[in-house]
């Protein structure tokens, strides 16, 4: 115990995880209940057509990623990413080239496609609150920076992702097609004069936890975890007023043990089905252009794809190029 | 745990020093199996740390020149200080308690010690969360007696990490100590009082003396394990009060910067072995209570 960060760095180093035969599939998440409806609407379809056993690994890890490529011991053939880590990986040579002769991009939602992946699911960053919890609900970034109007403790996601810094130059009063270059200065700015009522959320569960305890009564969610949490009774206020894009992606890391099975799996995840039973078991919006037709309209009505009179979309080119530079700045001021 | 032997030898049965007579052939599966999984590992992660992005000692440089980094590895030191002051406070009463405890009730309170260190540490921890939140139970419970108005902070910041890391140490505290208070012959106390020594008198000047070398190695082996620690610190503590470990682990899986993880990893291994090699030299290996 006492070398625990020693372990987990070599752990990464080495990329242990559990090893894959021939006969099946290694699919990596994020775990929890958006992982458990990929299962459902993606693996095990994938396992009744082919045969092929899928194998649920996760939580999704970078660093894992980067170990088993170099170490050229990869045990994970598709790896659900965020989107701005795709483009970068890609470019940095971890990733596999998609075939799109197998998977077929004509029917995907062209944003989330690259050369090396393509849309798992799209998401928004919301407004929520605890409508029990407080008098008043806040309506826009502005509302959810201004502490004057809405004291009390507000979440937001905790790690360097698009999402925060936008949300704090929306709120500062930037135009949400002036977003990209991100002025940094006037976001941390802007977030200092609300650190002290930051608490963070580093992980989906965490955030429904602390919106139904009222811990923080409102912050920014992701779209999807507020439905899940409206289902178990919580009184939950969503505003999608300049709702904030932004993707996760499926990959191949590079010398993926099944990568043909990979593709196939992949192919099938994207189809028009596939992606509109994932919708209706996650909240997020699918990629594949086809799904909205297969959907409940009730369903699809709440959907991030239905919410783009003041839509922001983050921009997964510009984080990919800068993702390292922000995120290095983000981790700083946070310790500070 | 082992059985400690008196280093004063002024109280107690002194046990003779078994001879150990170490086997080379025997412990050679077990050495390889640690060079080849721990030691090989860790040192190609402290080579990354001089060779990426540039060979030289860039990361180094940037580790130990940046203010940030550094208030990070001060607030590692405070948070284990405080932890090991906290938990060496709590550990002495209760040591020194099950240690004059009838045994059959002394069994009892170490079955809680043990049981509570098997319990997994993520469930101890959330468990933690849902008692100290602003909405836990401990706030909507002093809430409720009138004794406060607005629920006190006592989660996402350093009373946080103290007390969650304060409750996964105590066992480690409190184990060596009760092998030292045990061995201290009751009648020296009693000695004392009929000298005339108050009761105080008798606690700072011989109880603690007496156990010294129990709450010195106990409160080391406590503040090193403090300087690694990941889990409890990153569910209970703020971004304000990162440690060291965290601070490693964004380095490692979220920026993919390997060549200041592997930096910031050193720098820890560096203070652990400090602390360890201090230890083992006002101590001893044989008087290390077990661990």
């Amino acid at each position: 115990m006492k070398n625990l960060t020693i372990i987990a760095a070599m752990a990464a180093t080495l990329g242990l995880s559990t090893a894959a035969s021939a006969a099946e599939l290694v699919f990596t998440s994020w775990g929890g209940t958006t992982q458990d409806v990929q299962k459902a609407a993606w693996a095990d379809t994938f396992t009744e057509k082919t045969g092929t056993t899928v194998v649920q690994d996760g939580p999704t890890d970078y660093g894992k990623i980067k170990a088993m490529v170099e170490a050229a011991g990869v045990t994970w053939d598709v790896v659900d990413v965020e989107g701005d880590y795709a483009v970068q990986a890609g470019k940095a040579g971890l990733l596999e080239k998609l075939d799109f002769s197998v998977i077929d991009k004509t029917k995907l939602d062209p944003r989330f496609v690259t050369d090396y992946s393509v849309g798992s699911f799209y998401y928004s960053f919301v407004i929520g609150c605890n409508k029990d919890a407080v008098s008043a609900c806040p309506k826009t970034w502005a509302d959810l920076f201004d502490i004057a109007k809405f004291p009390g403790k507000r979440t937001f996601y905790k790690w360097s992702a698009p999402g925060v810094i936008e949300a704090a130059l929306l709120a500062d009063g930037v135009a949400a097609d002036k977003l990209y270059p991100l002025d940094l200065d006037r976001a941390f700015k802007k977030l200092d004069t609300i650190k002290a009522e930051i608490v963070w959320w580093s992980g989906g569960a965490q955030s429904q936890q602390l919106l139904a305890s009222a811990e923080a009564p409102f912050g920014s969610f992701w779209n999807g975890r507020l439905t899940a949490l409206a289902a178990t009774g919580v009184t939950v206020e969503t505003s999608w007023d300049q709702n904030i894009t932004a993707a996760d992606a499926l990959v191949i890391p590079k010398g993926a043990k099944n990568k043909d099975a990979a593709m196939k799996f992949i192919a099938l995840a994207t189809s028009a089905e596939a992606q509109a039973e994932m919708a209706k078991g996650t909240g997020y919006a699918p990629i594949n252009v086809d799904s909205p037709a297969l959907m409940d309209a009730e369903i699809a009505k709440t959907l991030p794809d239905q919410q783009t009179a003041s839509q922001v979309n983050a921009d997964m080119g510009y984080w990919a190029e800068n993702r390292d530079a922000i995120g290095e700045r983000w981790y700083a001021w946070q310790a500070q | 745990m082992a059985t400690l032997t008196d280093p004063s030898g002024i109280a107690g049965t002194v046990k003779p020093r078994i001879v150990r007579q170490y086997n080379f052939a025997q412990t050679m599966p077990a050495l390889v199996l640690i060079l080849v999984f721990f030691v090989l590992p860790v040192f190609a992660l402290l080579l990354r740390s001089v060779l990426e992005p540039q060979p030289g000692f860039g990361n180094y440089a940037e580790l130990l020149g940046s203010t940030t980094y550094l208030k990070i590895f001060l607030n590692t030191f405070v948070v284990s200080a405080l932890v090991t002051a906290v938990s060496l406070a709590i550990g002495f009463p209760v040591a020194w308690a099950l240690a004059i405890m009838p045994s059959r009730l002394s069994s009892v309170v170490f079955a809680i010690l043990l049981l509570s260190m098997w319990t997994n540490l993520l469930t101890r921890t959330y468990a933690w969360m849902v008692l100290l939140q602003r909405t836990g139970v401990i706030n909507k419970s002093l809430m409720g007696l009138g004794l406060i108005d607005e629920p006190l902070p006592l989660v996402n910041n350093l009373v946080g990490v103290t007390i969650g890391m304060t409750y996964i140490m105590l066992p480690f505290i409190i184990l060596p100590l009760y092998g030292v208070i045990r061995r201290i012959d009751p009648a020296i106390l009693q000695a004392a009082a009929l000298c005339g020594a108050t009761r105080w008198q008798a606690l700072t000047r011989i109880l603690i003396p007496l156990a010294a070398p129990g709450m010195v190695s106990g409160a080391l082996m406590v503040f090193v394990m403090s300087l690694g620690y990941f889990v409890t610190p990153a569910l209970l503590g703020g971004t304000a009060n990162m440690m060291l470990a965290e601070l490693i682990a964004q380095f490692v899986q979220s920026l993919v910067n390997w060549g200041m993880g592997g930096a910031a990893a050193l720098v820890l291994l560096v203070v652990t072995l400090t602390l360890y090699a201090l230890q083992l030299r006002l101590f001893g290996p044989a008087r290390m209570g077990g661990r």
